[in-house]
């Protein structure tokens, strides 16, 4: 069934969309060949009551629920599965329909237990709904009652004796995420869902509690500690990472004897968008008590005066961007933000080759495309919606991924086809080979074939490491295939010679069929480098803006004067889709915002949203009020978000340097990488999210470095000094370590150098943990 | 009854009807001479004889009708909506409370709130909860809607007191585990109904 799924959606993909016509309980529907009919009735309004249907998955066909009747045909139709053909008439809903669902219902309602009461799904559960509706007021049918352990997989909980065995959760644990940690394990009566990756305890198992229809996969922290009506949702966007994913914070008071808000948990519009582990656990970082300090304002203010630099960190919303942008106009200040400063850079150069200011893909076209390509990101760490829509585009179209990168992870084995290993450092030659590889074919003006042909091939792949059998095979790989996606990463931007690195990808992107996504490097990174002129060199008095600084503003409470952190503050980011999201305020805060200071300083806003609409239309934004942008998902999954930023023609620049002669990182080098999910001062600060601050490496490094797992060392990078204990990962290789600098507090934004160093190792304990 | 009645929010043209009375006293002579035929009356006399006699029958027969409150108190009935009591499962003797939220949620004064969490068993536990009496109209909403007969309306009454918070402690409504025999079935709100033999129904587990 699913082959001849496939084959359709594919012939719909590769051919001409044909429009078809049916008629749906009488109404007359136009659509496209290729959607099935229960997507056609959505899509018209009609419904169609399901259990197990999915949108974001394929469909699963458990639940029998979604029948119709199609005029001509024997039997009933699984309206989720059957692609509709042109002139079919189809009713959703006849006594007879009626009495199967019912059935289906009395079946489902067999021993479920009668614990609505205490059931956390109860007031949102499908099960609750659906057994009212078909009117079934009895269990009718009886067997014999199991004795089913709730099991504790640590982030999420799960009660076997209410599981309908709907599979949701485990598609969405093998096509969305990725972690492939849930089973099915069949067994008729028997059957129960497995997680057989229990000891990894994966925070995006987060997702597969949030897609369960009833109350057998729930997230532990949340678990009976508040009914679901008594939450109020308020519709935001995660700011860990620059997907800037859908969420609602779902806030009640704290208890009874402390009458303050907290968030309880966090949902999505889980039948079209998904949310990491980070996204669904990763909330209480608000800076909370917060009063406002009059002494420290004045202070602060004094510090402005004097100060001729602001450091920023890059996750912040677009508005105090402006702001930051407007002070430098007004007063000359130098903004620093070491997270977003190479994108800019990067961005620019980019955009001298292709003539437009954005890249062209986006995540929808990455889960479409045929072949994908990951260049310079460990990005199941980087970006895991990057990470998903990838797993989605391998699971859903069969789509080949190609990860070059120089550690293999084997956390993405799975999705991964072909892994190219090339030598750290050598970026710019990788690049080169892979721009000549993919350009071989194709017409080119005359000054960038000669630039292609000049490249010393045998030198390139020796010194990087690339066979070209690898590429040859890679290139093999994309015949007779349609949707290219290459995917760049944070390795590329901080990179010395990043500026021909970004040229060279400008031909790809002009020349060839691959959509080019430039990963954002931090939440807002895409915001910042379009709102803000950033500056270099750090003049000698600065402010810190959640960085370091002579004088800190701090949503971590770090600081001298306290900044409401992303959950306490309305405004707006623009994410890895090139769209301006919303967010809101989910807990209040008691303090000063950076508008209040900018108040003070010639500037003259009310709100920090009054920003809004000043964003510059010249790079792209669009003029709308703050109060005016939606926040949401269409029945039919179209996502109303904010707006979509138009892509500016800039000034072409599209003189090549030569490549450079590759730069040498023999010995030992650590990577600058935080560990899953995990991504800033600000997961950091939450406590469900698991936080590995460790220096991890291989056997071999290990070896290298003459150390033990368990050492104590110490080592500098980029003036930075850690103290970290050494893990050895048996399933890396090499004498690449890998460090995170999340847990550095304030000086874990300053990540402008190149994200591998040499490393120079100092023990100071032997095995501290043994 | 159609709802047009309600929805007629034209209260400007409603049908008022004057009442007949007397014509009202002019001058000073009139008024005085109204209050001399409203006062002195053969009545008077008839009222003062009744409390004369009650007089005399409680000083000399004994018969007095007085309840001296606080040291006597008259029985209230069993239907009468007081203070709350949270009820004890009389088997185990752990409180009937499973924390549902149902009682919270039906309270029409918005006086009831719970706090509940994920205990070592893996079951549900109620931390903490309170009414606030002084929002509470004695509805009975919560006694009504409780799936499991815990909190039902006691016959406490006397709910002066320095702080409405003395009474809406969890423990200080909960039946005190020492006096779990004396522990009685509310007959009032929320209670079974006489009748509920008759309604229960064979449950269709076949084995």
């Amino acid at each position: 069934m699913y082959e001849m799924l496939l084959y359709f959606n594919g012939g719909a993909m590769m051919s001409k969309i044909k429009n078809i016509t049916v008629t749906i309980d009488g109404k007359t529907c136009h659509s496209e060949f290729g959607k099935t009919i229960l997507q056609i009735a959505r899509e018209n309004d009609i419904y169609i009551p399901t259990m197990c249907y999915l949108t974001k998955v394929m469909s699963i066909a458990s639940c029998r629920m979604c029948v119709v009747d199609v005029e001509g045909v024997d039997g009933m139709i699984l309206s989720c599965q059957e692609p509709a053909t042109d002139g079919i008439v189809i009713s959703t809903n006849t006594p007879e329909i009626y009495k199967q669902r019912q059935s289906i219902m009395k079946l489902y309602d067999v021993n479920h237990p009668l614990e609505c009461g205490v059931c956390d799904k109860s007031g949102e559960c499908d099960l609750q709904n659906k057994t009212l509706e078909f009117d079934v007021a009895q269990q009718n049918f009886t067997a014999k009652d199991q004795n089913r352990k709730v099991q504790n997989w640590g982030h999420v909980s799960y009660d076997p004796a209410l599981c309908i065995m709907c599979e949701k959760c485990v598609r969405v644990s093998t096509e969305i995420t990725g972690d492939e940690a849930l089973q099915v394990k069949f067994g008729g009566y028997n059957s129960t869902i497995l997680n057989v990756k229990q000891d990894k305890n994966y925070a995006s198992l987060g997702e597969a509690a949030a897609v369960c229809p009833v109350g057998a996969l729930v997230d532990t922290s949340f678990k009976y500690t508040s009914n679901a009506w008594e939450l109020t949702k308020i519709p935001a966007t995660c700011s860990h990472c620059s997907s800037g994913c859908e969420l609602n914070y779902e806030v009640k008071q704290d208890s009874i004897l402390n009458s303050e808000e907290k968030i309880y948990r966090v949902t999505n519009t889980y039948e079209f968008s998904s949310l990491c582990g980070a996204g669904r656990f990763g909330y209480d970082f608000e800076n909370k008590d917060v009063t406002k300090d009059t002494d420290e304002f004045k202070k602060a203010v004094e510090a402005f005066k004097v100060a001729d630099t602001i450091r920023f960190s890059a996750v912040i919303t677009n508005e105090e961007a402006l702001i930051l942008q407007r002070l430098k106009e007004k007063l000359n200040y130098k903004l620093i933000c070491d997270e977003a400063k190479g994108y800019q850079d990067f961005l620019k150069a980019f955009g001298e080759v292709t003539g437009k200011n954005l890249y062209s893909a986006n995540l929808k076209t990455i889960s479409d495309s045929r072949a994908i390509i990951v260049l310079g990101s460990k990005i199941n760490n980087d970006n895991p919606m990057v990470k998903y829509h990838i797993t989605m585009a391998s699971k859903h179209n069969q789509s080949r991924v190609a990860y070059m990168h120089t550690i293999e992870d084997t956390e993405i084995q799975n999705i991964v086809t072909q892994f190219i290993k090339y030598e750290v450092g050598s970026e710019e030659g990788v690049v080169a080979l892979l721009a000549d590889r993919l350009l071989k074919d194709i017409e080119l003006p005359v000054k960038k074939r000669e630039f292609l042909d000049s490249l010393d091939i045998g030198y390139l792949s020796a010194e990087s490491n690339i066979g070209e059998e690898e590429l040859d095979a890679l290139a093999k790989s994309l015949i007779k295939k349609r949707g290219f996606s290459l995917i760049v990463g944070e390795d590329l931007y901080s990179h010395p010679r990043a500026k021909n690195i970004a040229k060279i990808l400008g031909l790809i992107e002009t020349y060839t069929d691959f959509n080019i996504l430039l990963t954002p490097p931090s939440t807002n990174a895409l915001g910042v480098s379009l709102i803000c002129d950033l500056d270099k060199e750090a003049g000698n008095y600065t402010i810190g803006y959640n960085s370091t600084g002579d004088y800190i503003l701090s949503a971590t409470g770090d600081g001298n004067l306290d900044m409401p952190s992303f959950n306490q503050q309305e405004g707006t980011i623009t994410t890895i889709d090139k769209r301006v999201v919303v967010t809101n305020v989910a807990l209040p805060y008691g303090g000063y915002t950076l508008n209040d200071l900018a108040n003070i300083c010639w500037l003259n806003h009310e709100y920090t949203i009054d920003y809004t609409k000043e964003l510059p239309t010249s790079k792209g934004f669009s003029a709308v009020e703050f109060d005016l942008l939606p926040n949401e998902f269409s029945i039919t999954g179209k996502e109303n978000r904010g707006y979509l930023l138009t892509s500016i023609k800039v000034v072409k620049d599209t003189s090549l340097d030569e490549v450079e002669d590759l730069p040498d990182y023999d010995g030992l080098v650590v990577y600058r990488c935080n560990s899953v999910e995990q991504f800033s001062q600000f997961t950091s600060k939450t406590t469900q999210l698991k936080e590995d601050n460790n220096l991890v490496g291989s056997p071999v490094f290990a070896t290298v470095a003459k150390i033990k797992d368990g050492d104590r060392v110490k080592f500098i990078v980029n003036d930075i000094e850690y103290n970290r204990v050494f893990k050895i990962d048996t399933s890396m290789k090499g004498t690449i370590a890998i460090n995170p600098t999340n847990d550095m507090g304030l000086s874990s934004t300053l990540v402008s150098s190149y994200r591998y160093s040499k490393l120079k190792l100092e023990i100071q304990n032997k095995n501290v943990s043994s | 009854m159609s709802l047009n009645k309600f929805k007629d929010r034209n209260v400007g043209v409603q049908n008022y009807t004057l009442i007949e009375h007397e014509a009202f006293p002019q001058t000073g002579g009139e008024k005085f001479a109204r209050v001399l035929k409203r006062t002195i009356k053969g009545e008077l006399f008839v009222g003062l004889w009744v409390t004369m006699r009650t007089m005399i029958l409680a000083l000399f027969n004994g018969e007095i009708h007085t309840v001296k409150y606080p040291f006597e108190k008259l029985p209230i009935s069993p239907r009468y909506r007081a203070i709350h009591d949270m009820l004890r499962l009389l088997e185990s003797g752990h409180y009937r409370c499973i924390g549902c939220g149902l009682c919270e949620k039906i309270c029409i004064a918005d006086c009831i709130k719970m706090d509940t969490k994920y205990d070592e068993n893996q079951r549900k536990e109620v931390t903490e909860y309170t009414i606030n009496f002084g929002r509470c109209i004695f509805c009975g909403y919560c006694a009504e809607v409780c799936p499991e007969l815990a909190i039902v309306h006691g016959g406490r009454y006397e709910t002066a007191s320095q702080q409405r918070a003395s009474f809406s402690i969890f423990d200080d409504m909960l039946t005190p585990i020492d006096a779990l025999k004396e522990q009685k079935e509310y007959p009032g709100f929320g209670a079974v109904s006489p009748n509920a033999d008759d309604n229960i129904k064979k449950t269709p587990l076949a084995y």
